[in-house]
């Protein structure tokens, strides 16, 4: 049977349940960044207590909890395929569009399950001031894609160079301060009773030219 | 488990031409200028001292790597297949085929199945491990197989969409007497209607093939 019609839409949901099944399996990812997270929240706190009333720090700390306990994992998302040997069975049954989509929603998951522990954690033990929910959920969840459309870039594009760790700072740092500052700023307008609408449009400006730049150079990026 | 191991095969006529195919890593010759035509049904086999090429041979058929030189094309039913879609046209198994160790034998197949978006994965994969011999270790996960059991898993891998090409790299490597006495059904039962080409330099595999691509390198991917 010459293999049907392999739409990109089974091909993104398969490679995303197979991440999921992996990731459940090794917890490759999730350990780790759950342990950064919980450890790094318990120490602030008990070093400065609670920080009620800095919402600037609590806009800073809550983004660089969030980056760090993620981005060791959510890098690796090819890396682990080229040290594995498996990119190219993956190459062989998809487009490197739908295994980059795939990866990225997996990235998204991957965020979101964290945040899931972090946030709570990080509201109760930081002491933070009741968010404007609305805004506060807006703007992580821009943040959130921004920043796995920008690893999940980054991480396609070093996968199979040499001294990938070196160049992943180098390539990710300049794509992600733009997330950062916009989430940062964001954050602490929301705690302080501003508007969040510019960075909000901004942080989902960057996602869709993120995501356009990814979906443009996908299908280049493995050609030997 | 019983299960029907006389799957339909769609008779799609394929042609492989080769003209002026050559190809270098980087100063290092991996493929001296080749021409050949191979047209289904046939099985052809692709012979060579280490290093003259084989292996980056059958990749360039696969559309995994592009020729540095020259132009190998892929017509089925009359059709052009470009290398970005010859995934859907060809089965591919090689030593650069591995699976995810964390998943089970069926598991790791049927994600291939469903990535490729086929229906019924489940029958598709019993039939698969049918004709390899490896539905006993369907539940197995692949880091528990053999060297001999992950061979067989690739030719499984390889023949999971029924696809009219098979390209086989070294297929009885690791294999014992009844999987190489499986490995010679297999190839028979493809000569009826599609195209099938084996790398090899293994007599008991070569002799499968009426027909002989003799690859002219020095070998060792000699220096220009």
């Amino acid at each position: 049977m010459p293999s049907n019609g392999s739409s990109s839409g089974a091909a993104v949901w398969a490679i995303l349940r197979k991440e999921c099944r992996s990731e459940w399996r090794t917890r490759y990812g999730l350990n780790a960044a759950l342990l950064f997270a919980i450890t790094t929240l318990t120490s602030v706190s008990f070093a400065v207590g609670r920080l009620t009333d800095r919402v600037d720090l609590l806009s800073a700390l809550l983004w660089v909890v969030l980056l760090f306990a993620a981005l060791a994992s959510m890098s690796h998302a090819f890396v682990r395929e080229v040290e594995g040997h498996t990119l190219t069975l993956l190459r062989l049954v998809a487009s490197p569009t739908a295994i980059a989509l795939g990866k990225l929603l997996f990235n998204l998951v991957f965020l979101a399950v964290i945040e899931s522990v972090a946030v709570p954690l990080y509201l109760v033990l930081m002491g933070a001031p009741p968010p404007r929910w609305g805004a506060f959920l807006a703007l992580l969840g821009l943040g959130s894609v921004a920043l796995a459309c920008a690893t999940t870039l980054v991480g396609a594009v070093i996968a199979q160079t040499r001294g990938r760790g070196a160049l992943f700072a180098g390539v990710a740092l300049p794509l992600l301060l733009p997330v950062l500052a916009a989430s940062v700023s964001g954050m602490r307008s929301q705690w302080a009773g501003g508007p969040i609408t510019a960075e909000a449009r901004l942080l989902a400006a960057y996602a869709v030219a993120l995501f356009g730049v990814s979906l443009l150079l996908y299908d280049h990026l493995w050609e030997d | 488990m019983t299960v029907a191991l006389e799957t339909p095969m769609v008779s799609t006529a394929a042609v492989f031409e080769a003209r002026d195919l050559a190809h270098r890593y980087g100063r290092r010759v991996a493929i001296e200028p080749v021409s050949f035509t191979v047209s289904a049904p046939a099985v052809a086999a692709v012979t060579g001292p280490n290093g003259s090429g084989k292996t980056t041979l059958l990749k360039i058929a696969a559309g995994l790597l592009r020729p540095g030189r020259g132009t190998c094309a892929l017509a089925v039913a009359g059709r052009d297949v470009p290398p970005a879609e010859r995934r859907r046209w060809v089965g591919y198994a090689g030593p650069a085929i591995s699976f995810y160790e964390e998943l089970s034998v069926a598991e790791n197949l049927t994600f291939v199945a469903e990535t490729r978006g086929l229906e019924s994965p489940a029958t598709l994969v019993a039939v698969a491990l049918e004709r390899v011999g490896l539905v006993s270790r369907a539940a197995d996960r692949v880091a528990a197989l053999s060297s001999g059991m992950v061979q067989r898993l690739r030719l499984a891998f390889a023949l999971l969409h029924r696809p009219p090409v098979l390209l086989l790299d070294e297929p009885g490597s690791h294999l014992d007497d009844e999987g190489r006495a499986m490995l010679a059904r297999l190839v028979e039962r493809e000569r009826r209607a599609g195209l099938v080409l084996i790398a090899t330099n293994d007599e008991r595999e070569w002799r499968l093939a009426e027909q002989r691509i003799e690859l002219r390198g020095r070998g060792l991917g000699h220096p220009a």
